[in-house]
Parts: C-alpha cells; sequence; structure tokens
C-alpha cells in the first residue's frame, strides 16, 4: 500500500462551498460532533473512529478494496459542520498523535492540498 | 456522602476453584457480563466534590472525570451500580478501575492513588457481589478490569516518526504489576483485559500477571477482548481477530473476545472468526449500537438483545455483556435471551505451529515447507550489512519488504554485527518495521547470539515472534530461564543443538541434544511441544575437510529421526551455511541449497532460512549439476568435491535468468530437458528441430505432446500459479508450446488416415470462449484463453461478436465443460445477463465465467448470477486467477466448496450493494435540474473554431506519435501492475516488464520502419448552445437551423452543500442568452492493418505477438486521440493556442477543455455515437464501423466530444432515476424500453416494475 501514489484530500471548512466532484473523487462528510453519550469531551475506541478523519479515509481505502465503492484519485473532507477545524487540520498534516495503525498508513497514503 | 473505603483484609479466593466452577458454568449456560459504568455514572449528575470527596479535597488538578476515584470517594454509589447490573442478570461485574494504571492516572495527577483504586474498586464489587448472593443464592463472580492505557507500545504516536514509543514494554510491565497487584490483593476472581487497542500493552500486562502469579503460586483466571472499530476489521494495532488470538494465546486465558467499538452487528464476523479458532471460551460485550448524529444510542435493550440473539442461536457465546450505552435494562434483556440458547462448544485446536505479525499464520499440513526471509541479516547479507551500518533504514525496510513480495511467510532478523550496537538496532528496526503493514503482516524471526538482544526484540513485537535461538550451551539452569521468557513474552522457539560440550555435528549428537532439550522444555517449563523448533546444525560441506563430508547426510538423517520420535516439533536450519565454500558462485549455491532441501523436506524438514526470491527449482537444475550436488549432500562417493569444484568453475559468474538464455549448454541435453527448458524460457528457436526428434523416439506424436510438452507447461503453469512468472512470460511459452503442437499436427493427421481411429489427447477440460455479440475486445480474452490452454485445457476460441445462439450451439455440440465471456463495453454486460438467462432456460449447468474490464464481482453477483441459478456464474477478474477458478470447478473434490463460497461471496457483495444503493438518495429529475452547474457566462467568450465542418487527419508520423505513447495501460494490459518507468525497475515484476518492455519496443520499431498501422482522424466542429440538458448544433453562424442534438444525462445524485448535479450541457453556453458557443467531435483510430497483422501471427501460432500487436495498435488509437486533442486545443479549435505542455504533462491530462466519449460515465449512452458518427461520416472518412452494441471497429479506435469550457472536467454521472429515461427518451424521441435497455447499468430501478404496477 506505501507504494502507491498519494492520494490528495481536499479540505472544506466553510459551509456551502463549491467542490467539483466527479467519479474519481470520495466524499467525506465530518459530523458535528462525537456522537456519544460520555462525559463531556471524553471519547472512547469507538466513537473515536466514528469522527476521525483519518479512520473515515481509512474506510475509504478499505471499501475500495472490498470494491464497495470504485477506485478514487481525490478526496474531499466536508469539514463544515466541525467545531475545532484545527484538529481536522492537525489529523491531515500529520500533526495529531496517531491513535492506530491505521493513522499511519493514512498519514502515508493521503495528503492536504487545501 | 457514601460511608469510607473498606481497608479490611479481604479473603482471597481459591482461583483454581473459581475457574472451575467458571468453566463448569460456561458448559452449562452463557453467563453474562454487566455493561457500561461510564453511561451510569454520567446519569448521576456529579459534581467535582463527588469525585475529591475527603481524601482528594485540596487536589492540585481538577478530578472531574476521573470515574475511577468514585470507588474512593462514592464507594456506594458505585456498588449500587455493580448491584443493579447484577440484579438484572450479570453473573460478572467489571470493577471500576478501566483507567487505573499510572500510565492513565498521569493526566490528573493521581499516580499514587493507583494501587488503592484497584484495591477498592475490588471491594466495592464484592460488597455488591455479596448483597446479591444474600438476595437470589446465585453466585457472583468480580473481574478486575485493566483499561489499554492511553499509550502504544507497537506504534508512534507520531506519523512523521514512525520509530517512536511513547512507552516501553517495562514501563508497562511496571504499571500494570502495580494495578494487578491492587486487584489480586483486595481479591478479585478474574482479571479483565479489555477494549485492547495495542496488543503489546497487553503483553505486557500478561507479561506482569504471570510475573506475580509465580511469585505468589497463584493462577488466577484471565480474560482478554479486544477492540475493532474501523472496516478493515482489524484492532486498533492493525492486527486480524486470529492474528490477536494467536499473540495472546500463551496467556491461557479463560475467554478471548471483544467489547466497544461498533454495534452488536458488525462485531459478529470478528466474534464468529474468533470463534472457530480459539480453543478456549468467547466472550463478547458490543456498545449499545453505534452512536446515532445526536449523541444517543440508537438500540433499545430489546434491539440489542435481539441482535445479540443472532450470536447465541448461532452458537458464537460463552459470556455476553454489553459495553458503552448499555444499562442494567439492556443486560436484563440479554440475560433474557442468553437464557434461551445453549452455549458455545469449545473446540480442539490441533497442535500447530502458530505465528502471527498482523495477520495469522499456521503450519498446516498444507505448506510443505515455510520460507524464512534471511536477508534481513547483518551476518548473511553483505548488502543489508551496510544499509544497516550506514543507518539507511529506508532501505534496510525495502530489503524486507521485498523479501515478503518474494514469498518469505517469516522474516528472519538478525542484527550481530560487532559495529553497532546490536541491542538498540534490533529495537529502532523492529520498531519501525512495525509501522510497514506490507512487512509486518508476517511474523518475525528474533535472531541473536546474545540473550539480551533477543529479549530486547522481544519486547518490541506485538505479534507471535519465533526466537532464534536457545539452546543447552550454557547448562541446563540458563535454558530453562531462557525457555520461561520466551514463553511468558508469547513466543515461540528455535532450539539449536548446543549442549555444555559444544555444537552438534553427527547425527546421534544431534538427536541426543534435541531429544534432552525436548524433554526440560515440555515437561519441566510446560512449552508447548507445537512452538518448539529445532536447528540441527546445517554445516558446510564440500570444503575439502574429509570429516565435513557426511554434514548433509547426518543433517538429513537427524531431522528424520527427531520428527519421528519427539511428537510436533519442527525443524529448521540456516541453508546457506551449507554451500559456503561456493561463495561467489550463485548459480552453484542456488543449485546445492536446492538439492539439500528437496532431501531434508522429504524427511521432515518443515522450515528453513532461505533467500526466498533466490530458490532454485530441483526439477529444472542441469542434471550433471544436481547430480554433482547429490553427490557431495549425500556423500555419495569420495571424489564428490573435487569433482564439484571441478563443475563450479564452469558456472561461475552466471546470474540468472538473463545470463541463461544467452547460455547454449541447455542444447547438450536430452531432447526433453530441452523441449522443457525451452517452455520455461520462452524460447521458439529450436522448438520444431527438437520436436521432430523426440517424435522420432516416441511411438506416436501423441505422446510427445502428453510427454515432454505437457510436462513443461506443468513446470510454467506451477510457476505461474506460484507468483514465480509473469503473464508475458507465460504467453511466450505458449507461444513455444503452439508451434511445437503445430508441427505434430500434420502428423498426427496422417496418423489418423492410416489406421482410422481416433487419437484425440486428454486434455483437463474443455473451455468456450467467447466475446459476446456487439462488442469486439479481445485482448483479455485471449490472454485467459492461452493461460487455461497452458494448464492443458482445450479452448475453443469463438472470436469476438458472437451472437448467444452460436455460444450455446457450439457448447452444446462440443460437449464443453465451461463458457468464458468477455467483453469491454458496458452494453456487454447486458448481453452476459443475456447469455446467463438463455442458458438457464435451455436447461444449461457448466460454469460461466464472467471477465473484461467493465464486469465487476458485483454486477456479476447482483445481476448475472440470479439469472444463472441451474449452473454458477463466476466473476474472475484476472488471467492469473482463471486456473485455479476452472479446476476449481471442474474438479469432484472442490467443485461443491467452491461454489458455496462464490455463492456465499456474491449474497453478501449483493447485500452490500443493496445497501449502498438503498442510501444513496436520488434527486427528482426537476430538482437536479435546478441544481445545474451554472458556470459565469457572463465573464467567460468561448473561442470560435478555425473551421467548421468535419476535416479528416492521415498520414501520421508514426514515429512522433509513438513519443506520446502512456506506457503504464500497456503493462496493465499484461497484468503487470505499476506505473511506467517504475515499472521496470520493480522488483518482482522487473525482470517479466523489461523483457516485455524490450519486445514492444523492437515491435514498435518494425511497425514505424514498415508502416504496419495507418492512423486516421476526423475531428469537426460546430456552432452549438445548450438547450436544457441538451447541446444543439446548428447548420452556421446565424443560428437559426438545426444540424443535430447532442442528448445528455443529469446526475441525480443527492448532492450536499451547494454541490452541483452535473450533466454535460452545462459546459455549453445556453441558448438565448446572446453567447455563441461551439462542439467538437472526433473520431480516431490505428486502422484495420492491426487486425491483419494480428490474425497473421495467429496464424503463425504467435499469441504472444497477436496480442502484443493489439495491445500497441490501442496504444496508438489512444495516443492519437491525445495528439489530436492537443492539436484541437492549440491549432484547430484554439482555445489554448498558448498551451505548452510536455508529453509527460499532456499523460496527466493538465490541460483545458476534455474529450468524453459515449457510453463512458459522463454519458453512458452508448447509442450517441450514431449522431457523432453521422456528423463525422467516419465510417467513410476514416474507415470506423459502429457494431450493434456500438462498439468501434477496428477496436482500437477512439471517439468523443470536444468541450472547451474551462471548468469542464470528466464526472459520472452515475445511476438515474425513472423520471429522466422517461423525459430522455422523449427527448431522443425514442422508445422508453429502448431506452432502458441501453442504460440497463444506470438505472436506478427495476424497470419491468412498471408493467407489473
Amino acid at each position: 500500500m506505501s507504494r502507491m501514489n498519494p492520494i490528495p484530500v481536499t479540505l472544506v471548512t466553510e459551509p456551502g462551498t463549491l467542490v467539483p466532484l466527479d467519479g474519481d473523487t470520495a466524499l467525506i462528510r465530518l459530523k458535528a460532533n462525537s456522537g456519544h453519550g460520555h462525559a463531556d469531551g471524553d471519547t472512547c475506541v469507538a466513537c473515536a473512529a466514528r469522527t476521525d478523519v483519518r479512520a473515515l479515509l481509512y474506510n475509504l481505502l478499505e471499501e475500495h478494496r472490498r470494491e464497495m465503492r470504485p477506485a478514487f484519485s481525490r478526496v474531499v473532507v466536508d469539514a463544515s459542520a466541525v467545531a475545532d477545524k484545527d484538529q481536522v487540520v492537525a489529523a491531515l498534516t500529520g500533526k495529531l498523535p496517531a491513535q492506530a495503525l491505521r493513522d499511519h498508513t493514512v498519514a502515508r497514503m493521503f495528503y492536504l492540498v487545501g | 456522602m457514601s460511608p469510607s473505603p473498606s481497608t479490611d483484609h479481604p479473603a482471597l479466593p481459591d482461583w483454581n476453584e473459581v475457574r472451575a466452577a467458571l468453566s463448569a458454568a460456561m458448559a452449562d449456560r452463557i453467563l453474562v457480563l454487566d455493561g457500561a459504568m461510564g453511561t451510569m455514572i454520567q446519569r448521576l449528575g456529579l459534581t467535582e466534590e463527588n469525585f475529591r470527596g475527603t481524601r482528594f479535597l485540596d487536589w492540585s488538578h481538577p478530578l472531574k472525570g476521573n470515574n475511577d476515584l468514585l470507588v474512593i470517594t462514592e464507594p456506594k454509589m458505585i456498588e449500587d451500580i455493580h448491584y443493579a447490573y447484577f440484579m438484572a442478570g450479570a453473573d460478572i461485574v467489571e470493577t471500576n478501575t478501566f483507567s487505573a494504571t499510572s500510565v492513565a492516572q498521569a493526566d490528573y495527577a493521581c499516580e499514587e492513588a493507583v494501587y488503592d483504586i484497584n484495591f477498592q474498586g475490588v471491594v466495592v464489587a464484592r460488597r455488591a457481589a455479596l448483597r446479591a448472593e444474600a438476595e437470589d443464592g446465585r453466585r457472583r463472580f468480580v473481574a478486575g478490569a485493566l483499561g489499554p492505557t492511553n499509550k502504544t507500545s507497537s506504534m508512534s504516536t507520531d506519523v512523521n516518526s514512525p520509530g517512536h514509543r511513547a512507552i516501553t514494554f517495562d514501563e508497562l510491565v511496571t504499571a500494570y504489576g502495580e494495578a494487578i497487584r491492587g486487584l489480586v490483593d483486595a481479591g478479585a476472581d478474574l482479571l479483565l483485559f479489555e477494549t485492547i487497542t495495542d496488543t503489546l500493552n497487553t503483553k505486557a500486562g500478561i507479561f506482569a500477571a504471570q510475573r506475580l502469579f509465580e511469585e505468589r503460586g497463584i493462577d488466577v483466571p484471565i480474560m482478554i477482548s479486544g477492540t475493532i472499530t474501523d472496516l478493515s476489521g482489524r484492532t486498533l494495532s492493525g492486527q486480524t481477530p486470529t492474528a490477536f488470538w494467536y499473540s495472546v494465546r500463551h496467556a491461557r486465558p479463560l475467554t478471548i473476545g471483544l467489547n466497544c467499538a461498533l454495534g452488536a452487528d458488525l462485531m459478529r464476523d470478528h466474534i464468529a472468526e474468533l470463534s472457530g479458532v480459539a480453543d478456549t471460551f468467547i466472550c463478547a460485550y458490543p456498545n449499545a449500537g453505534l452512536p446515532n448524529e445526536m449523541g444517543a444510542y440508537d438500540e433499545t435493550p430489546e434491539q440489542m438483545a435481539s441482535q445479540l440473539e443472532a450470536f447465541a442461536s448461532a452458537g458464537l457465546l460463552n459470556i455476553v455483556g454489553g459495553c458503552c450505552g448499555s444499562t442494567p435494562d439492556h443486560i436484563r434483556a440479554i440475560a433474557e435471551t442468553a437464557a434461551r440458547f445453549a452455549p458455545r462448544k469449545v473446540p480442539n485446536a490441533d497442535k500447530l505451529l502458530r505465528l502471527a505479525g498482523l495477520e495469522p499464520f499456521t503450519l498446516t499440513s498444507d505448506i510443505p515447507f515455510v520460507n524464512i526471509g534471511e536477508r534481513t541479516n547483518v551476518t548473511g547479507s553483505a548488502r543489508f550489512r551496510k544499509l544497516i551500518t550506514a543507518g539507511d533504514y529506508t532501505a534496510a525496510l525495502d530489503v524486507a519488504r521485498d523479501q515478503v513480495a518474494n514469498g518469505a511467510q517469516v522474516i528472519d532478523i538478525n542484527m550481530d554485527e560487532g559495529l553497532i550496537d546490536s541491542k538498540q538496532v534490533m529495537i529502532e528496526f523492529l520498531n519501525l518495521l512495525a509501522a510497514e503493514p506490507d512487512i509486518a503482516k508476517v511474523p518475525v524471526m528474533i535472531d541473536s547470539s546474545k540473550w539480551d538482544v533477543i529479549e530486547a526484540g522481544l519486547k518490541c513485537v506485538q505479534g507471535k515472534a519465533l526466537v532464534n535461538s536457545i539452546s543447552l550451551k550454557e547448562g541446563e539452569e540458563q535454558f530453562i530461564h531462557h525457555a520461561k521468557l520466551v514463553r511468558a513474552y508469547g513466543a515461540a522457539v528455535v532450539v539449536m543443538a548446543f549442549d555444555e560440550t559444544g555444537q552438534a555435528d553427527t547425527k546421534a549428537r544431534k538427536v541426543e541434544i534435541c531429544a534432552r532439550a525436548y524433554k526440560i522444555l515440555v515437561e519441566e517449563v510446560g512449552f508447548p511441544a507445537e512452538d518448539i523448533i529445532f536447528d540441527p546444525n546445517v554445516f558446510a560441506v564440500a570444503t575439502g575437510i574429509e570429516e565435513h563430508n557426511n554434514y548433509g547426510v547426518d543433517f538429513i538423517e537427524a531431522t528424520k529421526e527427531i520428527t519421528d520420535s519427539l511428537p510436533h516439533v519442527h525443524i529448521s536450519g540456516g541453508i546457506s551455511n551449507l554451500s559456503f565454500s561456493f561463495r561467489g558462485n550463485e548459480p552453484v549455491r542456488e543449485a546445492m541449497h536446492a538439492v539439500f532441501l528437496y532431501y531434508a523436506i522429504q524427511n521432515g524438514m518443515d522450515m528453513g532460512i532461505v533467500n526466498a526470491g533466490q530458490l532454485a527449482v530441483y526439477e529444472s537444475i542441469d542434471r550433471e549439476l544436481r547430480d554433482a550436488c547429490e553427490d557431495v549432500i549425500l556423500n555419495r562417493r569420495p571424489d564428490a568435491t573435487d569433482r564439484m569444484l571441478e563443475l563450479a568453475e564452469r558456472y561461475k559468474g552466471q546470474a540468472g535468468g538473463e545470463a541463461k538464455a544467452k547460455d547454449t549448454r541447455w542444447r547438450e541435453l536430452p531432447v526433453g530437458e530441452r523441449i522443457s527448458h525451452a517452455l520455461v524460457n520462452g524460447i521458439t528457436e529450436f522448438i520444431e528441430a527438437d520436436t521432430e526428434e523426440a517424435r522420432q523416439t516416441y511411438d506416436r506424436p501423441l505422446h510427445v505432446i502428453e510427454g515432454p510438452l505437457m510436462a513443461g507447461m506443468n513446470v510454467v503453469g506451477d510457476l505461474f500459479g506460484s507468483g514465480k512468472m509473469f503473464l508475458p512470460q507465460v504467453v511466450k511459452s505458449a507461444r513455444v508450446m503452439k508451434q511445437a503442437v503445430a508441427y505434430l499436427l500434420p502428423f498426427m493427421e496422417a496418423e489418423k488416415q492410416a489406421n482410422g481411429e481416433a487419437s484425440g489427447r486428454q486434455s483437463a477440460g474443455k473451455v468456450l470462449m467467447a466475446t459476446v455479440k456487439g462488442d469486439v475486445h479481445d485482448i483479455g480474452k485471449n490472454i485467459v484463453g492461452v493461460v487455461l490452454a497452458c494448464n492443458n485445457y482445450e479452448i475453443i476460441d469463438l472470436g469476438v461478436m458472437v451472437p448467444t445462439q452460436k455460444i450455446l450451439e457450439t457448447a452444446r455440440a462440443e460437449n464443453v465443460d465451461v463458457i468464458g465471456l468477455s467483453g469491454l463495453i458496458t452494453p456487454s454486460l447486458d448481453e452476459m445477463v443475456h447469455v446467463a438467462a438463455e442458458m438457464e432456460r435451455e436447461g444449461f449447468d457448466i460454469p460461466l465465467l464472467i471477465g473484461g474490464a467493465t464486469t465487476s464481482r458485483v454486477h456479476t453477483a447482483v445481476k448475472i448470477h440470479p439469472r444463472y441459478a441451474r449452473g454458477q456464474a463466476v466473476h474472475v477478474n484476472d488471467a492469473s486467477r482463471a486456473v485455479g477458478v476452472v479446476s476449481n470447478l471442474l474438479s469432484d473434490e472442490t467443485k461443491v466448496t467452491f461454489i458455496e463460497q462464490v455463492r456465499a461471496d456474491y449474497a453478501k457483495a449483493a447485500a452490500a450493494h443493496e445497501r449502498a444503493e438503498a442510501e444513496k438518495r436520488r434527486l427528482p429529475l426537476e430538482a437536479a435540474r435546478a441544481n445545474a452547474f451554472k458556470p459565469d457566462w457572463a465573464g467567460f467568450t468561448p473561442t470560435r473554431p478555425s473551421f467548421f465542418g468535419t476535416r479528416v487527419f492521415e498520414e501520421f508520423d508514426l514515429a512522433e506519435l509513438a513519443q506520446y505513447i502512456d506506457w503504464t495501460p500497456f503493462f496493465q494490459t499484461w497484468e503487470l501492475k505499476g506505473r511506467y518507468p517504475a515499472i521496470l525497475e520493480d522488483e518482482k515484476q522487473g525482470e517479466a516488464a523489461r523483457a516485455l518492455w524490450a519486445d514492444a519496443q523492437k515491435m514498435l520499431q518494425q511497425i514505424i520502419d514498415e508502416k504496419w498501422f495507418a492512423p486516421k482522424a476526423v475531428v469537426g466542429f460546430w456552432p452549438a448552445n445548450a438547450v436544457g440538458d441538451d447541446v444543439r448544433l446548428y447548420t452556421d453562424e446565424s443560428r437559426s437551423e438545426e444540424l443535430a442534438t447532442f442528448f445528455t444525462l443529469r446526475q441525480q445524485l443527492t448532492k450536499r452543500d451547494g454541490k452541483p448535479n452535473m450533466a454535460l450541457s452545462d459546459f455549453v453556453a445556453p441558448e438565448g442568452i446572446g453567447k455563441p458557443d461551439y462542439l467538437g467531435g472526433f473520431v480516431v483510430t490505428a486502422g484495420l492493418g492491426e487486425v491483419a497483422i494480428a490474425e497473421r501471427f495467429e496464424r503463425a501460432n504467435d499469441d504472444y505477438s497477436s496480442i502484443l500487436v493489439k495491445a500497441l495498435a490501442d496504444r496508438y488509437a489512444e495516443t492519437l486521440a491525445e495528439f489530436m486533442h492537443m492539436k484541437v486545443r492549440r491549432e484547430l479549435w484554439g482555445y489554448a493556442a498558448d498551451e505548452t505542455l510536455t508529453p509527460d504533462e499532456i499523460i496527466l491530462e493538465t490541460y483545458q477543455g476534455i474529450r468524453p466519449a459515449p457510453g463512458y460515465p459522463a454519458q453512458p449512452d452508448h447509442t450517441e455515437k450514431t449522431t457523432l458518427f453521422r456528423l463525422l461520416d467516419a465510417e467513410n472518412t476514416v474507415g470506423v464501423e459502429l457494431t450493434e452494441s456500438y462498439a468501434m471497429w477496428p477496436g482500437s479506435s477512439v471517439s468523443g466530444l470536444y468541450f472547451s469550457h474551462p471548468d469542464a472536467y470528466y464526472f459520472g454521472v452515475a445511476k438515474v432515476e425513472r423520471d429522466q429515461v422517461h423525459d430522455y427518451a422523449q427527448r431522443k424521441g425514442m422508445a422508453v424500453e429502448e431506452v432502458e435497455r441501453w442504460l440497463a447499468p444506470i438505472l436506478n430501478y427495476i424497470p419491468n416494475a412498471v408493467a407489473a404496477e
């Protein structure tokens, strides 16, 4: 996997931004909150995987591997609903601490372009 | 305020009795574990004061959220929660100590409270248990919970520094040790490692627990529960469920299972996998479903219970409970459900060596020999040593990666080099390796002569590793000490035949030492026999020293006796030692290794440290060399060494493949071996002469085919099947075969006429292959045919554009065993469905293979498979899979299970497809149109093309065009995957790619010199404006008279955040805004020359060249399309007159404007080609026709429309709804049914449903 060409990720942070989508582009929409009934700010590994952009990018690779989605050469991440956008940028630029081996894979397979 | 915590010394349980009681109970019924603690605490709405209590009143850090502290500060509240779970039906509750390690408590500066939290955690849970038992008399258990900590030892938190570790194994042993002491001192019945995110952390926990148990002479039952949170079905540290189980199995846990993460439904497959492999009890406690977007859990107690019912009814469970979000109500519902089902029966596991990296490795009897990669050993590889001493870890990792790619099932890592800090380098390398999934998937062998290096290595790997090696060299005490530690770190071990007096050289010594070591390991240490690998020492032979002459025989005979007398053990060895005296002479060394292994494996050797990329095949070694090797290895004659040395001189300096091809010594071999050599190496030069010679020595010409020719092809088939040969090489082999058979045919005919008997040869099966009606593409089909023919299948190839009836008639007349269909354009998908339905109707039951670029597993599963219930449709995605699929389908032994697998897989794919489709909401056409893409037309003036109407281009310079060829797809045609030019240097495929490249360049030169192709192009431009979703063309700039209309389709997917629903017409200025716009169109072709030349090659039995010329013609057509597009942009239309791009940039398509083709994603309707071809008069201008399925003939042709707008891009229309199809049919003046037929692959509804309504 590490030998493949890295895939550019475009980050959308403002609602209503126009981004061209085509058959080669995969879209991820990040949810507004962790969606979980833990105490404030707490997460468990399950809900972290639902909101962490890295886990969602990894799932894209996995979906493709299982032929659940066509090949894609670009990803658009729509983070307009997310309060802490810096966190998303940190995750996509390798600045957020990795929590799982998949985070390393994602860091090699994807790069943020804007 | 709760009562103050207990300080009494509780009575400790008899843990052996606990284990027995739980085991007996689990054999009888499914036990129930409690639900979430966090969810219940949160409901209490506690404040900072509750968390502080009196003990932490003046604490420096805020403590709210440190739930574990509540066992000290609010013990009654926690006890009541436990009590509620017990009374809801739980047999076991977990203590509220999930984060009670010094690592996790550091966040609150509460490290000093860790022991107390764990101790009090058990105390409050025990109180609840006693209350519940007093209530109803049922025994309750307390499991001491151990969370994952918030740091990871098997991977880095910094993706830019993958070798870094935030915590070490030793630190974790200390931290877990403290927590475990608290739990055990307070009398926890069990220890539960839960929510495991890093297996190495847990291994440290297990290590700490076992050390405490050994000190105290106790054995507390351990439960282990991992977590899987993403689609890959792996733990957070990247292991598969089975690999995870193998990695912790040494803890002899009472239960293994999963918790947290995903809902019950999504956990099921993983629990089923564990249930199948684990010879212990299974415990599952999922979250109460996934949290929904509102932050609440979706699942009610009843829903959760009913999902878990599916687990229970399938016999997967021994213990069940709930994790995050579950409450006593959930547990009550689960307990009621669990009570209705029998518990899972614990299966027996065979005593097999089970190792793990990220993936499991099981040494079953199907694996004759385990390749342990030796290239990552500084003592064995000079190159690796240089890389390591120079600190070039990146290149060093590549060495490891290549070993795995070349088939090493385990990689040996050895850093024993005097000039480096072996221990530190071992740690650094293993840590880096852990972040490379394509390497870390295999288990590692930690190889060192120094115990401290081995131990340091063991602390770095989360999987189950192999240790190489320990021995009796320093006496029994040390041996036992090391063996116990290996076991505690969860590894298997290589034991070298070495004792206090030295290394074993004779058979007797080897056997004696191994037998002694076995007895100690199995009887004293309790080491599992299947985890023991003996290395009886491979020593160099043919050294010139007489005592060494019998070393090979000693090893081989000792191997036999050891494996016969010591049950379950394995034999390994470092093979390269054997040929030590022939260093620098690789051909001889390879041959010696192959011969040695040939005999050692027969006698029980099942593992070896070898260069996985460099193993000769015993049968393919030159006879003379092989005999000489056997003489020295088997010590068959006194002068063996001298003869070997003499012979070796002649082989010196050769380096594998290329040298062999130029080497003509093979011409001196007996004829059968010459034929075999020619087949394996694809040499046609001598094949007719050799075939003739063979014919004269055999009774009948048929015997030549069935004898040496098939024998050679079997070798080719095996090499291809095992990934040691690549497609272009196989096709070349087939060419040799075909020419030999062609030579024999006249003789067979003559024989038949002479004695009138049928002399048909016995084939493995008859396969009918055809490209379906309306489609002309056949490269892939031809390749599959060749590969199958190589494996002794008889191929009946009906060619291209074959109607269904002809396929079925031929199949019946020829009594074929399999039908294979191929197609490249989307209408062929429907044609294949039709063939399947007709086969069903006519009562066929033979397998139907589906292949070709647009086919897919999902399409086959959803559309073709259901139409052919009598037989089985199977999607074969590449040629390399074809042989496996066909042989499985034609074998009486495997057919049933294979078809069952395919059906299960298709059922899964179809279900997944349905779910995915259901989730995609489509918009009504009107809404989609309202959300069309609307460029700013006011700010853009389309450029007027330099001419209107059409213009034809011929007389292309083939050499100039060749510069623009994008070669990557060419290699893909041959199933060589990778980008050009990097593919030429690819470690694995490079050799095959370079040979193919050389052949292609040679043919390309011939194409250019002899003008094989006469490419032509026709281009046209017309005034145009968009009208609704269509593009109207006018006869002239007055735009008063309509010339033609191109109809386009609009995306109907629900889009968010203002993303438009695209149609191609959006890129053309709409009528009535006063913006004159234009549209272009083109058809280009490499010409008919390809067809004639390909046929010429086929007639000459040269499929290789035939496929090659077709592939090159395809490249020419694509290149011409790209070339013309450039000309159009810069000159003919001229909207980008100032564009300057290099050929490389053109391949990357960084220019303005697009050239989409009808039938492809942006406009999936193939019938639009009719309009394009009419406007361009393509049949007359460039000689390209359309078939009934709108494929272009000749096949090496490309057509499309030109759009110039700067925002134009290639999008996919994807699925369309009924409303658009009706609207489109009306606009186009076609019947709805007809449109539905052509758009079948993209309809988002079932057309027939209308008639049914």
